[in-house]
């Protein structure tokens, strides 16, 4: 991330020894994310090793490591991992994939005419989560809901199906709205991705006669891998944090079946109280961020080199 | 779907092209069918909304859903103003604040630069249901639980941390020969950034801003904890909350709601779109 300005490194470099430890310029940012993430994060380590319920009305207690194995032991710890993990490489992969597919469709066609569908295909990233979940929970609805009503009349199904109150499509379905709205992120990225490829790359091919798909598979894939990779790992990051689309379209239920991490923190949290065991599956959630981050940041420093 | 990219040179009735057309078709229905049933919902009566043969065009076209939001039943009008506000205090906070630091960690050279660069870049990826509860008790210490203060200090953890590395990408992109005059002068560097640089990536701030503007539209879990007054809610935190009552089977009503909630993010999105591109090429995939 320092390579961009040569000129600066190089004065700088014969400065190194006066460097000072830190820019006051960071320092307003530094100060508001200390009081506003810093300081959570240090509360909810705190949090983590004790039995703090705030319904109990007594002081909170020390109790070790007891809230993470009460976890180990907790069939809806184990259950919610498990969605989350579905729910956010499902959506992503396939939204990466219609992305990438819309991409390549819409490449090389320009005017205004394609700008318009361009601008229409890309809507979808503009609705708000929570539209998305009551639109898709309305379209999903058992008795009147325009999906199941379209199924009955081209005959592909004989009665209507519960999409969001059974516990096996409850979650496939919340996906499809995710996804939905996610698509679209893609298919900028890549479009974007797929018009910096040189000029000189594919005609070269074109005059080696390459076939389309051979075009596809072994010109164009290669120069989409980074931006394929960096922009999913962002999604993969942000679908881990989604709350409002699940929380909207069925509260994390029918049951637990709908219940990511989020959904369960923030039930053990608001609605039983238990600070402390919430607190215990936060800390567990960070550390897996931490690697996510981790792998983040290794794959951009590949990228810049 | 197979997409035939060469087509384009073989004319309009070729297989390939009609295939691709085809499947640009099915890519616009998906995309747009949805949002189309929204707005012809939103035009619908109660009963007509809750039919069980759902009709494509309302039969009788009706505003009644938009005017029963400006009703008595609903503080709607103050939801409406209560996010527009919040959302555009929290994009200029984070704006303002991280400006600076994007031009630091871009330009000068201290030796915990590559920390704090991580370090913020973490923060982004923070579960935010995890600093939820210590965010809460920290509000309630401060007396801004249940006001939009409170808000956007909650919507600043996820939008500074964005808004300090998009903001860093634009920086980046503009070159350091163009402060050199300026330094030779020997202009502090405040004034090199307000004078020089912020007119330069002006375009990028007001990406940036748009981007955090809409992140803290889309948040629905601060505005559902650290509101409690209904009056003072947020307009995707009502619709959750007063779905259990008002919308329960209004569907209508619910897709007017829903409707009015989505335009203020659609023409942000539009109206940024094009610098969208270059800002998320920049910032997410080219960036660091």
């Amino acid at each position: 991330m320092a390579a961009e300005t040569t000129t600066t490194e190089v004065r700088v470099r014969s400065r190194a020894r006066h460097e000072p430890w830190l820019d006051r310029m960071v320092l307003p940012t530094l100060v508001v994310m200390a009081v506003v993430v810093g300081y959570p994060i240090v509360y909810t380590i705190a949090l983590s090793v004790q039995n703090y319920n705030l319904l109990d009305f007594r002081p909170a207690a020390y109790v070790g490591a007891a809230n993470y194995t009460k976890l180990a032991g907790d069939p809806i710890f184990w259950g919610s991992l498990t969605n989350t993990a579905v729910y956010t490489f499902g959506s992503v992969g396939v939204s990466a994939l219609l992305g990438l597919a819309l991409a390549l469709l819409m490449e090389n066609l320009g005017g205004a005419r394609f700008r318009a569908i361009r601008a229409l295909l890309l809507t979808p990233w503009a609705v708000p989560f929570v539209v998305v979940a009551f639109l898709f929970r309305y379209m999903y609805l058992q008795n009147g809901g325009v999906i199941n009503a379209v199924l009955l009349s081209t005959g592909i199904i004989d009665a209507p199906i519960p999409w969001l109150n059974s516990s096996t499509l409850a979650l496939p379905a919340v996906m499809v709205a995710n996804i939905w709205a996610m698509a679209p992120f893609f298919f900028l990225l890549l479009s974007a991705a797929l018009s910096a490829i040189p000029n000189e790359v594919i005609e070269s091919a074109r005059v080696d006669r390459a076939g389309t798909w051979g075009m596809i598979w072994h010109i164009k894939l290669p120069f989409l891998r980074n931006p394929l990779l960096i922009s999913s790992l962002l999604m993969v990051i942000s679908n881990f944090n989604d709350f409002a689309k699940i929380w909207a379209m069925t509260q994390g239920g029918p049951g637990y079946s709908t219940s990511t991490l989020v959904v369960y923190v923030y039930r053990l949290a608001f609605e039983r109280f238990e600070f402390g065991y919430a607190s215990a599956v936060g800390v567990i959630w960070l550390i897996m961020l931490m690697v996510l981050a981790w792998i983040y940041m290794r794959v951009l420093r590949m990228e810049s080199r | 779907m197979k997409p035939n990219v060469q087509s384009s040179r073989a004319g309009w009735l070729s297989p390939g092209n009609i295939a691709r057309w085809v499947a640009i078709g099915f890519a616009l229905l998906w995309s747009l069918a949805p949002i189309y049933w929204m707005l012809s919902t939103s035009f619908k009566t109660e009963l007509e909304a809750a039919r069980l043969d759902p009709t494509l065009w309302p039969e009788a076209p009706t505003i009644a859903n938009y005017s029963g939001l400006m009703g008595t039943s609903l503080p709607f009008v103050s939801f409406f103003v209560n996010t527009v506000m919040s959302c555009l205090l929290t994009a200029i906070v984070c704006v303002v604040i991280a400006t600076p630091a994007a031009y630091a960690l871009s330009r000068a050279r201290f030796r915990l630069a590559g920390t704090v660069g991580y370090a913020i870049l973490s923060f982004r990826m923070l579960p935010m249901v995890v600093v939820l509860a210590p965010l809460y008790l920290l509000l309630l210490n401060a007396k801004l639980l249940d006001s939009g203060t409170g808000l956007v200090v909650g919507f600043t953890t996820f939008g500074l941390p964005f808004a300090v590395w998009m903001l860093k990408s634009f920086v980046d992109a503009v070159p350091i020969e163009v402060e050199e005059a300026a330094r030779v002068d020997g202009y502090p560097r405040w004034q090199i950034l307000l004078k020089v640089v912020v007119p330069l990536i002006m375009p990028g701030i007001l990406t940036t801003g748009t981007f955090v503007f809409m992140e803290a539209w889309n948040n629905l879990i601060y505005p559902l904890t650290f509101i409690t007054t209904i009056e003072k809610q947020t307009l995707p935190a009502a619709l959750v909350l007063t779905f259990t009552g008002q919308f329960k089977t209004d569907w209508g009503g619910m897709m007017a709601a829903a409707t009015i909630t989505t335009l203020p993010l659609m023409i942000a999105f539009f109206a940024v779109q094009r610098s969208m591109v270059r800002g998320l090429t920049s910032g997410a995939v080219a960036g660091a």
